[in-house]
């Protein structure tokens, strides 16, 4: 069976690939040729270089296979993302939003932003690396022009929805788009994790989004969520 | 006159009160210089670019400065000049959301494409320099030192467990006969076949006479069987590379020593070197370590343990990886809890000194935890008293925790 790419049917520059042994998987436009960024498997097709997304390793990957009806992120967008670790998930956006648009990486681990600045930054002019905790949004503010359109927020952190709430009174546009993947386990390990999804979509909603969806992530990573939600 | 001060990614701006720019100082078009002048105004020092551009002010007519970053105005009224602090400040706003306009309107860049490549070589190189700052460390040194510590230890014993599997062809006896892996693969490498294992040759290894003839007795008796010379040769091949890891592994040891007298000799007056390194390790640098709670390094390397109590209400661990120390693991079982509890808070506290520019206090905390040992081995000599239905007890107070949940 030949390799076949074709674009998915909601969501502008994201693709399907169907694989030599019939398998289905995501997969974004690569923006830079002939370069991976986490092992990932590249894929030629008319003359264009896919990168094959593993939802095993992307939240945002497995949201979608999990039928997410919206994905706010477009071509031509400026996205702020908080916690981008090594740049898996940072680097598809990146794909996303292609060269008109633009990816801000806010990383506080100087581990993991080494892998970021050196093997994905360095090759994607549309990715700007921060090395800056998400919890203090006003550190950062210097090197964010305007606002953005939307936040993708994936930081292990206790308080996530409301740190990603500040950094959208501060840089979200009126009527932009949140995603915010949670791990319930780093919220309370002791509590159910729908409790857990539950807290956080209260904590969004109090500070002026209206929640969308939520789609859990079971079998590609257990106890997650993926949140969606507006803006106002 | 007010004037507020605001940085950016392409220079200092000044605006007036009614949030028109009224004066610039550009940096340099290249980045390296923009980056390491960008994170010295964070940091709060007055560089050339600032003291030019509150010269060139003063000219004009100003005499009272806002900025937005704090220990930056603190610093600057070192200039002589007095200072507010407002944040966000309304022009810090306005540079904000329209950074591109400034750029090009300030002509640092003809065009929004310009400028874009521009961001995203300064944030990259702030990024790099942020990297280094981190990184310069010498606890992450050290961190490194004790894993690889680890790692070798975990390397012997395979390659040991094999040789004497290997060996054991030939000589299955002395695998009972030497427990210590050193001395085993010495034996061999030195000896090779075991009819060199005479009394004589024994005791030239620091034998005792008696231990020296009951391994000659069973080397004569063995019932393994013979090796040929090219075997034996492999196998003491095997047996020196681990006996050059020994070496590896006895160097590491005596460089975390003297590293960790440098880097947090409070710490290792408590637990020593090996210890304390691995205690930095687990937290990810010295400084985590020393914000963490004592409660918590109690428990440190015992996580599994302590989720699964918070989880399903099982007892929580006493300890985590300070058990290794001789005070807990020589100690009795009931006293441990205690004894756990004094060491970590301790440890917190010389954690801080060490991690926080304090002193050497290390022999104070020791003789104090000492003591707090000492009470605690008069006072619980005997194991407490067992309440004699108790695991019935414990199944019902589980149970009902769980329902107070739902």
């Amino acid at each position: 069976m030949h390799v076949n790419v074709k674009p998915h049917p909601q969501f502008p520059a994201i693709y399907q690939v169907t694989l030599e042994d019939g398998a289905q998987r995501l997969a974004t436009r690569n923006l830079t040729p002939g370069r991976n960024v986490y092992g990932e498997r590249l894929i030629r097709c008319e003359g264009v270089e896919y990168r094959v997304w593993d939802a095993f390793r992307s939240k945002l990957a497995a949201a979608i296979n999990k039928n997410l009806k919206t994905v706010p992120i477009k071509p031509n967008h400026i996205v702020l993302y908080l916690g981008a670790a090594s740049g898996t998930t940072a680097s598809h956006i990146s794909d996303i939003v292609s060269e008109k648009g633009r990816v801000y990486c806010v990383e506080f681990a100087s581990r993991a932003i080494r892998e970021l600045v050196n093997n994905v930054c360095a090759y994607r002019l549309n990715m700007l690396p921060i090395l800056e905790d998400a919890r203090f949004p006003e550190k950062y503010a210097v090197f964010i022009s305007g606002k953005v359109d939307d936040i993708y927020c994936d930081i292990a952190q206790p308080e996530q929805a409301k740190v990603l709430a500040d950094n959208a009174d501060l840089f979200l546009k009126k009527h932009g788009w949140v995603m915010l993947a949670v791990k319930s386990q780093s919220i309370d390990v002791t509590k159910e994790p729908s409790e857990v999804y539950k807290q956080e979509t209260k904590v969004l909603k109090s500070r002026g989004f209206d929640i969308e969806e939520v789609v859990h992530l079971e079998p590609y990573d257990k106890a997650h969520a993926m949140i969606v939600a507006q803006f106002y | 006159m007010k004037a507020t001060i605001i940085e950016c990614a392409f220079g200092i701006l000044a605006f007036s009160e009614e949030n028109a720019l009224v004066e610039k100082v550009l940096f340099s078009k290249n980045p390296q210089n923009a980056a390491k002048t960008i994170t010295k105004i964070e940091s709060g020092k007055i560089v050339d670019e600032v003291a030019s551009l509150i010269e060139l002010l003063k000219k004009k007519g100003y005499n009272k400065f806002v900025f937005e970053n704090a220990s930056l105005a603190k610093e600057a009224e070192k200039l002589g000049i007095t200072t507010e602090i407002a944040k966000p400040s309304r022009a810090g706003e306005l540079v904000r959301s329209n950074m591109e306009r400034f750029a090009v309107e300030t002509g640092f860049v003809k065009n929004a494409e310009e400028f874009n490549v521009w961001t995203h070589n300064v944030t990259m190189e702030i990024a790099k320099l942020r990297v280094k700052g981190a990184v310069e460390k010498r606890d992450l040194i050290i961190a490194q030192a004790i894993q690889t510590l680890d790692d070798l230890d975990k390397t012997i014993n395979l390659f040991m467990s094999r040789v004497r599997e290997w060996y054991g062809i030939h000589f299955p006896e002395l695998d009972r006969l030497i427990d210590k892996h050193e001395t085993y693969a010495r034996l061999i490498l030195e000896l090779g076949n075991r009819e060199n294992f005479t009394v004589e040759a024994l005791e030239k290894h620091d034998m005792s006479k008696s231990k020296a003839g009951q391994i000659a007795k069973t080397a004569e008796a063995s019932m393994g069987a013979d090796l040929a010379e090219a075997d034996l040769k492999q196998i003491q091949t095997l047996c020196k590379d681990v006996l050059n890891l020994y070496q590896l592994r006895e160097n590491m040891e005596k460089y975390l020593e003297t590293a960790m007298e440098e880097v947090a000799p409070n710490v290792k007056a408590i637990v020593g070197a090996l210890l304390g390194a691995r205690l930095i390790a687990i937290s990810g640098g010295l400084t985590n370590l020393a914000r963490r709670p004592a409660s918590t390094i109690q428990v440190l390397g015992a996580e599994k343990a302590l989720f699964r109590s918070l989880k399903s209400g099982a007892r929580p661990p006493k300890h985590g990886i300070i058990f290794q120390h001789t005070y807990l693991h020589e100690a009795k079982k009931w006293q441990r809890g205690k004894i756990a509890r004094a060491l970590a808070g301790k440890l917190a506290i010389a954690a801080r000194s060490d991690a926080f520019g304090g002193r050497y206090i290390g022999d104070d905390l020791k003789a104090d935890l000492e003591k707090r040992l000492e009470e605690i081995r008069e006072k619980y000599t005997e194991p407490p008293q067992i309440p004699e239905k108790k695991p019935q007890q414990e199944k019902k107070w589980r149970k009902n925790k769980r329902a107070r949940k739902r």
